[in-house]
């Protein structure tokens, strides 16, 4: 997990890193040594956040109660009960973690701003609560950490001391944030971020992921504000538990680029010595200076380069990194392609997906009135019915993204078992695929990436998940795409890579919405070729589509359905000729004149 | 019996207060669909404005509404037609650190030129203290509440009546469609977020002359005003004046019976309940914050 100091990235990384630490001891200068320690602890404290409000995508604006509880815990405990900060910041780490379980539960669905208020409201309970509590934690004047020197206290009289145990607890941070960015767990934060309905689609419980994704930054900001507490011997609630904390900490994140490892980090050592330096310098005309250069390179950032320093300039320096020697190359091996498993169909033929009578009002109207249906395995089941029927209203309950109010679905898994899955992310763990009428695709990772997102579902480890997402891009004929971003592929690419994400998730039903609309005609015939393929290979394939005559051709059997009803089953040859089918169509009106 | 009235008499009044500064808010969110987080500021700068014109000029801040709510139209257009504009299709996140940054550069640019200290005003009219049967009031206040209703309803009538209110529901409810009526969007965002901006300033006139002025005056304001606009439905004209008077209520009642120091914990917990249980707001007006 600890990067390979040979590879360039790596090493470019150790070396910057180094600097940060060696060169303000090399100076011996005790404002330049207060300045890097500031820098690393706000460094820590804006990664730690940019775990939720990057990766994440939850704008945080009251990260200071995490910082305040990590500070009190530490300095209440060192004063009352002579316990270490090296223990006490673990007592901090549990509140914190239990407070972010309660505020990250009932906001989760709070969106941008609005998350960003119920924040903030949290922030200012806490800061008002505590200096309500005088009797505990000394109010509104704030309390004075002793003054015992020494490791254990985590208290120095020398200033290289603090630096070194700040630029750790950097460390510790920026080693976390990285092994959650190459994790499974990390590409989990950025597909609920990008689309919380396709992260379900592919088996993600977005509800665990970001609750996971708040515990550990909450965590880790603690630890920090438990050692800057220590640091600045004095902790008050107005500044442990401030709104102006919160906003630097957001912020630093923001300037170095949102969602990345390095940027936090980067923003930090950019921003903070100017505004440092400026207080300096500035200081004749009064307070406020370093905030008012805050505010402003807050508002320049954001309409001048919005994707921060690592987003707007990080791929011309990775290339120009990559330009470095790299002394590891000879050790790296490609990951081979498994070949595609051929799945035993000793059971084709049998029900796998059964729809029970299942009904769903939208107010007054029904949407889905009593509508059955069933899949058999390894077949390809036709959906159709005019605009309006209701197909993608049964399309959602079939994978769980509406509740039926009434009536069943469940699906048979591998050992033979029924099951009925009640949330999208069940029904994609019980082995049902879909893709979505309008594409969801995620649209700033590359294509493997969006294949390894589905491939994570049933496989262990990223190698056998790549093994996997390279299969079914052979299956897609995706593969010469594998390292496109999704958003630049054409209408037919996405419409594919929809089917592949879909199908990386392994499943033993696939339910495609609408995906050869759209499509010129050279892209249905390749899209047609595909699904009979995805069929052959094991997979039962329920598909709504209004081009008829791919329907005709592709399915086994049709279902139409008519307001909210199954108006017809059967062969496309039956179906095709049936008078009420017409007549759903194209109204009475075309019967008769054909009948006169 | 009489304290009671006297409290509920006296939290209605405050309603008064916050409600200007929530009509301006759930304005500009209603129609440019922007939380403006540097509304607090605003209030902070139309205060000092109205400050320097009583201490420099003599003018009695009700005198100086004129030039406060030019100066703060002319400000919210500025930040409308400079900075907003250009990230009306970036991420929310954007537009909140947008808003931030405003904020977080006018407090401290008060800081610079003003310094932490805390300013007041002294004129006698909107000072007296009047008396109906037991219970007192400060004419200010009464003044405050009044202009509050007005302005309320002359908002109310100027967005059901007028080619650009008409315009302004138009682009709250529908971007695009509003533009293909021939709404010019651009134009008529600038003109909500002055108009929003003005509001504060009229505010900020009437506040001066009960409240002290000092840097972060706003920031305790407008976390209120996020408070009453949530309750009220974001972007609703009657939810944010009934929102105004239930906080005005809650803070007058809870600072007797619960304590001055937890007031604020009492309207914050209503606040996050509301957001989470019911996110249209109380009224089931306005546009849900999901």
């Amino acid at each position: 997990m600890i990067p390979n100091p040979l590879q360039p990235r790596a090493y470019v990384a150790y070396l910057a890193l180094a600097a940060l630490l060696l060169l303000p001891i090399a100076t011996q200068s005790p404002f330049v040594i207060h300045l890097a320690i500031q820098v690393c602890v706000f460094a820590a404290l804006a990664s730690a956040w940019n775990i939720v409000g990057g990766f994440a995508g939850q704008l945080s604006l009251g990260h200071a109660v995490y910082y305040g509880i990590g500070s009190y815990a530490a300095g209440l405990l060192v004063l009352h009960f002579g316990i270490s900060p090296w223990v006490g910041m673990f007592a901090g780490v549990g509140v914190s973690a239990l407070v972010a379980l309660v505020i990250a539960y009932p906001t989760l669905r709070l969106r941008g701003p609005f998350f960003s208020l119920a924040s903030i409201a949290f922030l200012e309970v806490a800061r008002l609560l505590v200096n309500h509590e005088e009797a505990w934690t000394h109010g509104a004047g704030g309390l004075n950490v002793p003054l015992q020197i020494g490791l254990k206290w985590m208290i120095f009289r020398e200033k290289w001391a603090y630096l070194l145990v700040a630029f750790g607890f950097l460390m510790v941070v920026l080693w976390i944030c990285r092994a959650i960015r190459h994790s499974r767990f990390g590409y989990y934060l950025i597909a609920v971020r990008e689309r919380e309905d396709a992260a379900r689609a592919i088996g993600i419980n977005p509800v665990r992921v970001k609750i996971a994704a708040a515990v550990i930054s909450a965590c880790l900001t603690s630890l920090i504000g438990s050692f800057h507490g220590m640091y600045l011997t004095f902790i008050e609630p107005s500044s442990a538990f401030s709104l102006e904390l919160s906003i630097q900490i957001a912020m630093f994140a923001l300037i170095g680029g949102l969602g990345t490892v390095a940027g936090p980090v980067l923003g930090t050592v950019v921003v903070l010595p100017i505004a440092e330096l400026a207080r300096g310098w500035l200081s004749a005309f009064g307070n406020g200076t370093h905030g008012f250069v805050y505010g402003v390179v807050l508002v320049a950032v954001v309409l001048f380069f919005p994707r921060g320093l690592v987003g707007q300039l990080g791929g011309r320096v990775t290339q120009w990194i990559d330009k470095l020697p790299d002394f590891a190359r000879a050790r790296r091996v490609t990951v081979a392609s498994l070949p595609t498993a051929v799945r035993a169909t000793a059971s084709a033929g049998e029900p796998i997906l059964k729809v029970d009578k299942i009904e769903k009002r939208f107010g007054g109207l029904k949407a889905t009135d009593k509508v059955s249906l069933t899949l058999h395995e390894g077949e390809i089941l036709g959906v159709i019915g005019p605009n309006g029927a209701g197909k993608t209203t049964v399309f959602n309950q079939l994978s769980g993204f509406l509740r039926p109010d009434g009536g069943t679905v469940t699906i048979r898994d591998a050992a033979g078992h029924w099951s009925a899955p009640r949330s999208p992310e069940g029904f994609a763990r019980a082995g049902v695929g879909r893709t979505f009428q309008i594409v969801q695709p995620f649209a700033g990772l590359t294509v493997l990436e969006n294949l390894l997102l589905g491939a994570f579902m049933r496989t262990k480890g990223r190698d056998e998940a790549e093994a996997l997402a390279r299969s079914v891009a052979e299956l897609t004929e995706l593969t010469p795409l594998l390292d496109t971003e999704a958003r630049s592929l054409t209408v037919g690419g996405m419409k594919r890579l929809e089917i592949a994400r879909a199908l990386a998730t392994s499943p033993r039903v696939l339910l495609l919405d609408e995906v050869l609309a759209g499509l010129n005609p050279a892209d249905v015939a390749r899209a047609i070729v595909m699904i009979r393929r995805i069929r052959d290979s094991g997979v039962s394939v329920l598909m709504i589509e209004h081009l008829m005559q791919a329907t005709m051709a592709l399915s086994d059997r049709i279902v139409v359905i008519h307001l909210g009803k199954v108006l017809k089953e059967g062969l496309p040859a039956e179906v095709a000729n049936d008078v009420e089918v017409i007549q759903a169509y194209l109204g009475k009106g075309y019967t008769h004149a054909q009948g006169s | 019996m009489s304290l009671l009235l006297q409290l509920v008499a006296n939290g209605l009044l405050l309603g008064g207060a916050f409600a200007i500064i929530s009509i301006g808010l759930t304005l500009i969110f209603g129609v440019v669909r922007v939380v403006n987080f540097a509304h607090g500021e605003f209030l902070m700068v139309g205060m000092y404005v109205a400050w320097l014109c009583a201490s420099r000029l003599g003018l009695h801040p009700y005198a100086a509404v004129p030039i406060v709510v030019v100066f703060l139209f002319v400000m919210g257009a500025a930040m409308q037609r400079y900075v907003i504009q250009s990230l009306l299709s970036a991420d929310a996140h954007i537009q909140v650190f947008a808003t931030v940054g405003i904020s977080t550069a006018l407090l401290n640019l008060a800081l610079l030129m003003f310094g932490a200290d805390i300013r007041k005003v002294e004129f006698a009219f909107g000072n007296q203290n009047l008396s109906i049967g037991s219970l007192t009031f400060v004419s200010g206040q009464v003044i405050t509440f009044v202009v509050a209703i007005v302005v309320a309803f002359a908002m109310h009538f100027y967005l059901t009546r007028t080619y650009t209110g008409r315009a302004f529901r138009a682009l709250a409810q529908n971007r695009t469609a509003a533009a293909l009526m021939g709404v010019d969007v651009n134009k008529t965002y600038v003109f909500a977020f002055g108009i929003g901006a003005a509001l504060v300033g009229i505010a900020s006139c009437l506040l001066t002359l009960q409240y002290p002025v000092f840097p972060t005056v706003g920031t305790y304001f407008v976390l209120t005003a996020f408070v009453i606009v949530v309750l009220g439905g974001m972007g609703s004209l009657p939810g944010a004046v009934i929102g105004s008077m239930f906080i005005g209520l809650i803070d007058s009642l809870a600072g007797f019976y619960v304590g001055p120091d937890l007031k604020e914990v009492v309207y914050f917990v209503i606040f996050l309940v509301i957001l989470i249980v019911r996110p249209t707001g109380l009224f089931g007006l306005g546009r849900g914050s999901e």
